[in-house]
């Protein structure tokens, strides 16, 4: 299922307890990324901006508030689209790193 | 779905390499140019892009300073001009192709499921009759009629379905096993009653409807009368007034002596192959056989084994062409003595069938005496059996109405 985080990983901004109480899309006003994955063989990505680095062992996206890194092998592309992704292979690790420098995953 | 548009409007698979191939993904993507199956190759990626995408790279190629190169053409677009090279090759492939449609519109095949009595070739053999044979046109079968034509000509067939299965027409029926009383004639008074199968002794009787004649314990002979389906109606004066007819329904149990006798001849004849076959394979179109060689094999007795297997595209498209092959054996007819080990065990296996029989009709058995002897020519099987089974058999009563009773002192009189 669809996997949404707070990008800064500190309190709230106001600007996401407004979204929250009014219980509007995140993906949308926030800009969050939504990571979809299916076992650990299939991710779909949306919501994102480019690739910086794709190798058969990572592929780093630049989403809209933050760093995504998934890291495995065999990874491939199936589709890229300006909308979405979906990338298969072998998935051993979603990271998040922030604009910051600080990373969670 | 999305594979077969890709198909129809072509595509290519590239590899990308150069300064900035991520950037080069990413201008595809904002481009709204599709990439799919892409894989990084150390220094390079592949990728597949439709043609009409392909030719919108250029300004992205010179922006990020990479290069590309087509790896493989796929789809429709690519696929014509190689076509047109090869007319002859796709002028035989329009002609199967046509071919395919024509031999579609007709039935090359008919199957029949669910018929047990009925063997196929009666079924074959009416089908005939009413123009219904391997070869015909689909369009002029009607299911439905051939249904009721079936169940018309069938007494036995209680419901049937005929369906086409692609060039193959599968006729399903199902044959009543249990023969509904209703249906046994009844005379004109509608007046039944239940007599005896075979000569035995009553063990048990349970009377549903109707007069019983006997009781339990009674000795009673083959064709006796056990339950009277004419119920008397007395007057004051004990006397009969009318009969009231009505069918005679009875569980009677009857326990009676059968003897089986089963013969082995000694001497027999037998079929002992030499171990000469020859396979001659054929090419069968419609009702056209080619064999290979044309001979047959100049073997003095020999009997034929065909195997053969009809043409079908996909599961049920079957074409009127078949190939097989006859294996011709070559045999030798000997005489042989059935030892008293092998007659045992053929008694064993007739004695096990007339079990096997007893078992289905349900009925019980009291005593079981098997006895195998040996004359010149055979050896003779006996088995007594004392069982005890349902009798009754329906049969048209034969009792009259009485005449009224002026009549009766008329015939007194004379």
């Amino acid at each position: 299922m669809g996997k949404r985080r707070n990008q800064t990983g500190t309190e709230p901004s106001k600007r996401e307890l407004v979204v929250n109480s009014l219980k509007l899309p995140k993906d949308l006003l926030l800009g969050a990324s939504i990571v979809t994955l299916t076992g650990n063989r299939e991710a779909w990505i949306e919501n994102y901006k480019g690739i910086i680095e794709y190798s058969e062992q990572g592929i780093l996206i630049q989403g809209k508030t933050c760093q995504i890194c998934i890291q495995g092998n065999s990874l491939s592309i199936d589709y890229y689209t300006n909308e979405d992704m979906k990338i298969s292979g072998n998935i051993s690790c979603v990271r998040y790193e922030s604009f910051e420098g600080g990373s969670n995953g | 779905m999305g594979r077969l548009i890709h198909s129809f409007r072509g595509y290519v698979r590239i590899r990308v390499w150069g300064y900035s191939p991520e950037r080069f993904l990413n201008l595809c993507g904002n481009k709204g140019i599709l990439l799919w199956g892409i894989e990084n190759h150390g220094e390079s990626y592949e990728m597949y892009v439709s043609i009409k995408g392909f030719f919108c790279l250029r300004p992205i190629v010179k922006k990020t300073k990479t290069r590309v190169a087509v790896l493989n053409r796929y789809g429709l677009p690519f696929f014509v001009p190689k076509i047109k090279k090869r007319s002859v090759f796709a002028a035989g492939l329009l002609g199967c192709l046509i071919f395919l449609q024509i031999m579609s519109q007709f039935i090359w095949t008919i199957d029949f499921t669910g018929n047990i009595t009925l063997t196929d070739d009666v079924l074959l053999d009416f089908l005939e009759t009413r123009q219904i044979v391997c070869g015909m046109a689909k369009k002029d079968l009607k299911p439905e009629e051939l249904e009721r034509d079936i169940r018309k000509n069938f007494d036995l067939v209680t419901w049937t379905s005929a369906r086409i299965e692609g060039t193959k027409l599968v006729i399903q029926i199902k044959e009543n096993t249990h023969p509904n009383p209703d249906e046994y004639e009844t005379g004109d008074m509608g007046g039944m009653d239940l007599t005896a199968d075979k000569k035995g002794r009553i063990v048990n009787m349970i009377t549903r409807s109707g007069v019983p004649r006997v009781k339990i314990g009674d000795d009673v002979e083959e064709g006796q009368l056990l339950v009277s389906g004419a119920v008397p109606v007395y007057n004051e004066d004990a006397t009969v007034k009318e009969y009231l007819l009505c069918r005679a329904d009875a569980d009677i149990y009857l326990q009676c002596d059968c003897r089986y006798q089963q013969k082995i001849p000694i001497h027999y004849l037998t079929k002992n192959y030499t171990g000469r076959e020859k396979k001659i394979p054929y090419l069968r179109v419609g009702s056209r056989e080619w064999k290979l060689p044309v001979s047959e094999p100049d073997y003095l007795k020999k009997d034929c084994v065909v195997k053969e297997k009809q043409a079908a595209l996909l599961q049920n498209l079957f074409l009127p062409i078949a190939v097989g092959n006859c294996q011709y054996r070559e045999y030798v007819i000997e005489e042989r003595n059935h030892s008293k080990e092998q007659a045992k065990e053929l008694c064993g296996e007739f004695l096990d069938e007339i079990l096997e029989g007893f078992r289905q009709k349900g009925v019980q058995i009291i005593r079981k005496d098997v006895t195998i002897k040996k004359d010149s020519v055979n050896y003779i099987l006996t088995a007594d059996f004392t069982v005890v089974e349902k009798t009754g058999t329906l049969v048209v009563t034969q009792t009259e109405q009485p005449l009224p009773a002026k009549e009766q002192e008329m015939t007194a009189e004379e």
